[in-house]
């Protein structure tokens, strides 16, 4: 995903044509976002209220006073898109429209058994799911104390899956829904490549025409990639302006979709952006946390003591926590990335160092500066280098379900080649970052708990990078 | 198949510790193995029978070759007197293996959770749809359908077969494990099996496959293999890497990639291949209830053919067809079509079709697919061309660049150049394939490795 420019890139506004039918009250202008002056604390909370209903500001405390310790009681999300006060659409007029015809077919979808069978049948035989819950019997030796304790290391396989790494379960289902809804053309963003390169594959598959924006200084840093698209019969269009960058990148895909919104699905790679987006993109990555519900079952009787996962978005995340956020005695962990370290100012830790804003969409916790700019996020790992967060993670953390912290690339490095020797399986450098955090964690552990790590990706494309800063 | 190993329950597996561990009886394929091996490192031109022709009359028992390593004419143990010892120890090692319920368990295991099995057989309905389109039939046409082992840990079908040797190797009491390898998959499923089982590794490689295979080779180091490089190609590296295992033989297993080399190699390697062929049979009857009516796979030496053909071998009703290299055209002299235009011979360690000259020297191979780049072929698949139970054909560069762009744009699946091959053969097969036949092509290995060579070629412009 990509970085906007400035936190307020959408104006929120309601018109008299809104679908939000269930407003009373007449259409009023909402205020821009404006950041306050330094010294406001960090308790501060943005409250960007879409109307001045009284009904709604009563529904969200409602939301706000029940979402106490029972997860079974969040509304995750509520009819608005919120996960608590998070979350949303913030978007131009022009998407609503769009946005709400994707969430009618999204719930409609969720029931219909033949596209559930379609898309089952298209996981198993195209992606290779179910994936494997793999023992990885060196690493928890490697984490195995002195007296003979520790806990017990368990990799959810997402790299098998067809293109190496869990996007494809999303890109997959988004093809299939856009289908569904008779859209013949699909646009999407991409920074290294990576989503850029899934949603060209399920296109090639459903016979779908791609258009994949690329900032122009990307495309030159990720040639390979550029041509793996076009292999794949995607159109990579440059983008020239700004930075030539994500952000860019970004920007122009949604004036693209502003357009054609008629004929065009915009596929979102992660769990942001505007309601539906961070619910449909986890309920379509849950699957991994369903199998690992089944497999644990299986394996050893019970469900896992631990989750962990690296963060970016979050949807590879929120694709493994999803299932078992009600189990209140599953923790879960997320781990974002530290970059350079977190004073050095050059990371991509939104949960830890972040602030709460709207970006893309969605209000969220992300990177801003004091006066509300988005500052350009670092990571050695390009899918975790996004200044924002899933508004779903943000609420997590907020009401404590889940944890977080972040890893440097120096970490993660580290990590990338222990598991490489270990266990014989390269990890791609997002997943690494999760993978450093047991360095932390295991000694932590009582002896025989059960830590289930989301193996989010494979390595292969970050062979090259690794090289230059390991000694091999 | 019998084993006079005697577990006593409740008892730790008597662990094999040192290299003299004996069998006193091994059975391979029903057929006690004889004490007595021919050997004879000769390379040869003609081709006088060798060996006797089993006596068998049970048509698919012969098919699957003798005790002797054998198949027909075929194979054998070519190999130096200080061989004879380690590879009948490996024998008996792998016939004990086959039989054992905790290797098996485990390799199943493995298989399952480590590598990723069972692979899907997917029907590509953008594929089968091209070719009705082109043929014009008022019919459905064939069915066509892939089995994935491009989903395969490390991208290909290499791990099967590395990943049980190196099981064995363990159980042999080997540390350091050796490899040889052409487009460096199954120097990177030795790398990945090796570091999984804490065993050291070294992976032989030529230097023009080095240079064109560098993605390959940076993840074998990272995986803490060692990478040696030999001047020349596969053939060259297979040499050295058979040469250092010969120095030193107490501590290192030679874990060969494919179903060539001295027996048991062919055999050892098409077992641990055939899990291929077992759940396509199995996959087969719950998408149509039926069997295959063709299967088609690429043919280097022919590890990933076997390993779908074997399962199948004894069912007449199945057309096997494999498809080699033929490089820059069988008449360009730069190709690697073993089996159309080579004459038999013997070839590190068994006797099979290998490209030579007048001299008996070999031939320096070609193709784009650097995995399919050797001058010889397994040899039971040379057995199954002269039997007639398969068919053999081939496949330029230029189709199989064509077939790997084909696929990548209407289902989405890059193919590794090797694969491409056999799916350039279905430009010609398919119209000759009555309708609702539903021919399965082994998708050998994912492209991601093949992506700078076809950079190289050059887009054509009907790709933009």
């Amino acid at each position: 995903m990509a970085t906007s420019g400035t936190a307020s890139t959408f104006r929120p506004s309601v018109s008299a044509s809104s679908r939000l039918t269930h407003l009373r009250s007449p259409p009023s202008k909402v205020p821009l976002f404006t950041p306050l002056p330094s010294s406001r604390s960090r308790s501060f909370s943005v409250s960007c209220t879409i109307a001045k209903d009284p009904t709604f500001l009563m529904a969200e405390a409602e939301n706000t006073k029940t979402a106490g310790s029972d997860p079974t009681l969040w509304k995750r999300p509520d009819s608005f898109g919120r996960f608590g006060k998070f979350g949303g659409k913030y978007v131009p007029e022009t998407l609503m429209h769009a946005l709400s015809e994707l969430e009618t077919a999204f719930y409609s979808l969720a029931t219909d058994d033949d596209f559930q069978r379609e898309l089952a049948g298209i996981l198993k035989d195209y992606v290779g799911r179910e994936s494997p819950l793999y023992f990885a019997e060196r690493l928890t030796e490697h984490y195995r104390r002195e007296n003979g304790e520790g806990p017990l290391i368990y990799l959810k396989r997402e790299d098998l899956n067809h293109t190496g790494a869990h996007k494809i379960n999303n890109a997959v289902a988004q093809a299939l829904l856009a289908k569904r809804l008779g859209k013949k053309r699909i646009i999407a963003e991409t920074g290294a490549g990576q989503h850029g390169v899934a949603t060209a594959t399920v296109c090639a598959r459903f016979g779908l025409q791609c258009i994949i924006y690329m900032g122009a200084q990307d495309m030159e840093r990720q040639a390979l990639n550029v041509f793996r698209m076009r292999l794949l019969g995607a159109e990579v269009r440059g983008v020239h302006s700004g930075t030539a960058t994500l952000k860019d990148a970004t920007s122009e895909a949604i004036r693209d979709w502003v357009t054609n919104v008629e004929t065009t699905h915009y596929i979102l790679g992660s769990v942001a952006g505007p309601h539906p987006y961070p619910m449909m993109v986890r309920d379509f990555h849950a699957v991994i946390g369903k199998e690992t519900r089944r497999q644990a079952m299986e394996k050893w009787g019970g469900k896992p003591d631990v989750l962990v996962a690296c963060v970016g978005g979050g949807s590879n995340a929120m694709g493994l926590f999803h299932e078992f956020v009600d189990d209140t005695e599953v923790r879960m962990i997320g781990v974002e990335a530290a970059g350079f370290g977190l004073d050095s100012g050059k990371h991509a830790a939104t949960l830890t160092k972040g602030d709460v804003g709207v970006l893309h969409g969605a209000m969220s916790y992300l990177l801003q500066d004091d006066d509300g700019q988005i500052i350009e996020p670092h990571s050695i790992s390009a899918g975790l280098d996004y200044p924002g967060v899933g508004p779903e993670h943000s609420f997590l953390k907020d009401m404590g379900r889940a944890e977080y912290y972040s890893v440097t690339d120096e970490e993660a490095l580290e990590a990338f080649k222990r598991v490489s020797r270990l266990e014989g399986i390269i990890p791609a450098l997002e997943t690494s970052h999760a993978l450093a955090h047991l360095e932390k964690l295991c000694p932590t552990l009582p002896d025989g708990a059960r830590v289930v790590l989301n193996f989010s990706g494979r390595g292969d494309k970050d062979v090259q990078t690794a090289i230059k800063y390991l000694e091999v | 198949m019998s084993s006079t190993k005697i577990q006593i329950r409740g008892q730790p597996l008597f662990k094999v510790l040192t290299r003299n561990h004996r069998m006193i009886n091994s059975v391979v394929c029903g057929v006690p193995i004889k004490r007595q091996h021919r050997v004879s490192n000769v390379l040869r031109t003609s081709d006088p029978p060798l060996g006797s022709v089993p006596t068998r009359t049970d048509e698919s028992q012969f098919l699957r070759g003798d005790g002797n390593g054998r198949f027909g004419r075929f194979g054998g143990k070519f190999v130096p007197e200080t061989l004879m010892s380690p590879l009948r120890d490996l024998e008996d090692e792998f016939d004990f293996v086959l039989n054992d319920h905790e290797f098996q368990e485990e390799l199943t295991t493995a298989l399952r959770d480590y590598v990723g099995r069972e692979t899907p057989l997917y029907f590509a309905g953008r594929l089968t749809e091209h070719y009705k389109n082109i043929s014009q039939t008022t019919g459905g046409g064939p069915e066509i359908y892939l089995k994935r082992e491009d989903l395969s840990h490390c991208g290909s079908h290499k791990i099967n077969n590395a990943l049980g040797q190196a099981m064995i190797a363990r159980r042999l009491g080997c540390k350091r494990v050796v490899a040889a390898t052409g487009a460096g998959q199954h120097g990177v499923a030795t790398a990945a099996a090796c570091a999984k089982l804490s065993m050291e590794c070294t992976v032989f490689m030529g230097t023009t496959d080095i240079e064109k295979q560098s993605s390959n080779v940076l993840s074998m180091k990272l995986l803490g293999a060692q990478v040696k490089s030999v001047e020349g190609t596969f053939k060259d590296a297979s040499s050295e890497a058979i040469r250092n295992w010969v120095g030193n033989l107490e501590t290192t297993y030679y874990l060969s990639g494919t179903v060539v080399g001295p027996h048991p190699s062919p055999l050892m390697v098409r077992e641990f291949q055939s899990v291929i062929g077992k759940e396509t049979r199995r996959q087969a009857k719950q998408l149509w209830g039926g069997k295959p009516d063709v299967l088609v796979a690429c043919v280097g030496s022919g590890s990933n053919a076997l390993g779908l053909f074997h399962e199948f071998l004894g069912d007449e009703d199945v057309r096997l067809v494999g498809v080699e290299a033929a490089g820059l055209g069988l008449d360009s002299g730069k190709h690697s079509a073993t089996l159309a235009v080579g004459d038999v011979g013997v070839y590190h360690g068994s006797m099979s079709y290998l490209l030579q000259d007048d001299q008996g020297q070999i031939l320096k191979p070609h193709s784009i697919g650097v995995g399919l780049e050797y001058p010889g072929v397994g040899p039971e698949i040379s057995f199954l061309k002269e039997s007639g139970r398969a068919e053999f054909y081939t496949a330029t560069d230029q189709e199989a660049v064509q077939a790997c762009m084909l696929l990548s744009r209407l289902e989405g699946i890059i193919p590794a150049l090797e694969a491409s091959h056999a799916l350039a053969f279905l430009d010609k097969l398919v119209p000759t394939l009555r309708d609702g036949a539903k021919v399965v092509v082994n998708c050998s290995g994912r492209g991601d490795k093949d992506l700078d060579t076809l950079i190289q070629r050059g887009m054509p412009s009907s790709l933009c």
